[in-house]
This record gives structure tokens, sequence and C-alpha cells, in this order.
């Protein structure tokens, strides 16, 4: 990707490049809306889960649980857990991010979600253009806003929505983000062992088995590449 | 009341989940060993938010041929790789998924 001087068409090029992923977040964005008003959150408070916290799966377990009568430490706790692979992304991205100025920094750390992570995660220093990442970022930000109103709207007047399934969206929309990108034996060792972590850990109902078997895989990832680099 | 507190304790949680590593006067050096590991971080995180969602509708085990999820992912996977085309394949896969479960 050639690094473009002018801020706005970097900026235009980031938002064309988030366009699919965020088309795709929409029944997402619906589910959070209409399971906020579900739950018999008012419509200000559905979106302002969607703009001030800005996580899709850490807001559908606030209010699942919201719902159940959990307490706001509980509730706090599992939102730790459940956001810290976003530790990660800042880990990876600090050499592009941290030499910006303090309003860059904070603006894309607070748009920093898995999908900016994905889009932008291989650009070196070079390579890296902020206006390109505020671009996607905000991007999606406006339309996971959107989405959340719209879901808030529709779900005041359809119950039931939140039983059709539109949590498939998320799987199909990260599916779409790996698959192209498992082209070697550590990555299809990473993503299998993931995989079969996450699954057995959530059967086993631990609150943070997203992150755990997200550095399960990582690890095995990371050794295979080891074991290969010293064979050849 | 509670609910606009636990919504500000989130926002403040993501954001400095996000940031913290961001900051560049927080005293941290990566090695080449941290980058390499750091970057299985979109297959290593991105495939454990799916098995759940995949494997485990209604969070029961669903290994069945009857789990939609796990045939539509499937099925996405294989459009991913047979188009090449991002938004394709999840327009198509989700589709499919919602045709299924009609059909289920």
């Amino acid at each position: 990707m050639s690094k473009s001087h002018l801020p706005r068409s970097a900026f235009l090029r980031g938002a064309a490049a988030i366009m699919p992923l965020s088309l795709a977040t929409a029944p997402w964005g619906l589910l959070a809306g209409s399971m906020a008003i579900e739950a018999n959150l008012t419509p200000l408070q559905g979106q302002g889960l969607s703009s001030i916290v800005f996580a899709g799966a850490a807001q559908l377990v606030a209010i699942g649980m919201l719902k159940g009568g959990a307490g706001v430490f509980s509730i706090l706790l599992t939102t730790l857990l459940l956001t810290s692979q976003h530790l990660l992304y800042g880990m990876s991205m600090r050499s592009v991010i941290s030499p910006l100025p303090g309003r860059w920094r904070v603006g894309l750390g607070f748009l920093l979600t898995d999908e900016l992570f994905a889009l932008t995660s291989q650009h070196d220093k070079q390579q890296f253009d902020r206006w390109y990442a505020l671009g996607v970022g905000l991007t999606f930000y406006i339309a996971w806003n959107l989405f959340t109103l719209a879901g808030i709207v529709l779900g005041s007047s359809i119950p039931g929505l939140e039983h059709i399934g539109l949590d498939f969206s998320i799987a199909a929309t990260f599916i779409a983000l790996i698959t192209p990108v498992v082209r070697n034996v550590p990555t299809v060792v990473c993503v299998a062992v993931s995989l079969f972590c996450s699954v057995l850990f959530s059967y086993w109902q631990w609150g943070s088995a997203l992150v755990l078997s997200g550095l399960a895989g990582m690890t095995a990832g990371f050794i295979c590449n080891k074991f290969q680099g010293a064979r050849t | 009341m509670m609910v606009w507190a636990v919504i500000i304790g989130m926002g403040v949680l993501v954001f400095l989940n996000r940031y913290v590593f961001l900051e560049p006067r927080l005293p941290v050096r990566l090695s080449s060993n941290a980058r390499q590991f750091l970057g299985f971080a979109v297959p290593g995180m991105l495939t454990a938010i799916c098995g759940p969602i995949v494997f485990m509708p209604e969070k029961q085990l669903n290994l069945q041929w009857d789990n939609p999820y796990l045939i539509s992912s499937l099925v996405a996977i294989g459009l991913v790789l047979y188009t090449r085309n991002t938004l394709l394949s999840m327009l198509l896969s989700m589709g499919f998924f919602f045709l299924l479960r009609w059909w289920l």
C-alpha cells in the first residue's frame, strides 16, 4: 500500500476499506440495540453503551448480566477480562501510535477495535498512516452507532429480535478476516488451538475464556514458528 | 443510576485496555520475540471470539449437523477460499445462515 501524503485521500481510503466490515456488523449492532431495550434499559442508555464503551462483545454480555441482576463489580470484572485482547492490540500498535501527539493517541486508542487492528496491524512505520487509521476507526464507530440506533428503534417495535441468530454476523465477519491470514503451518496451529480452547473454556464457563484461549493459540503458533525456524 | 455507573465504568476500562500500551511514558520495549508473538494476535484472538458463537449456540455445545452456526461457518470458509472476496463471502454466508435457520 503506497503512503498517501494527502490526509483527506488517506482518510477516505480508510473509510472505504472498512466499509464491508461496517456493513457486516449491521446485524450485530441491531442485536446490541434491541437487546438493550429488551433488558429494560432506556434508549439513551442503549445508545450510551455503543457510543461510550464501543465494544460489541462486552456490551452484549453486560446487557445480559444487567438483565440477570448482576452487580456493578462483577460486570466490570467481566468487561475487563472480555476486552483484554485490546491490551495485545495496543502493545502491537505501540511502535506506530505511541510516537504520535497526545490527541491522536487518545483518539486512535479509543477507536482501536478488533476490526481496526485487523486492517492496520500489518503496517510498519513507513506504511502506517494516521489519517487512514482514523478513516477506518471513525467510519466504523459511526456505523456501529447507527446500527445500534436502528436496533433500539426496531427493538422497541419488534419483540424477540434477539432470537433470530443475529450473532452469526460476527462469526461470518471474523471468518472472512481470519481465513485469508491462515497461510502457513504456525498460523494453522494457532487457529486450531485457539478454537479448541475457546470452546472448552467456554464450556467450563470461565469468565476469561476469550483472552486465555487467544493467548494459548498465539503461544502455540509462536512455538511452532520457532521450531520451523530452527529446522530450516 | 446503576446502569449509568456500569456504562461509564465499562467505557473507562475498555479505553484503558486499548490505550495503556500506546502511552509513550510507559516504559516497555518489545523484543523481537514479543513482536513475533503479537503477530499471531489477529488469528488467535478473532478465532477465540468465534469459537463459542459457532460451537455453542444457546450456551450448549452442539456438534450436530443441525447446528446452523457450524454449517454456515464451514460455508463461509469455503466461500472466502473460493471467491477471495470478503464482502461477498460475508453476505452470502449470512444469507445462507438465515435460510438454513428458517428451513431447520
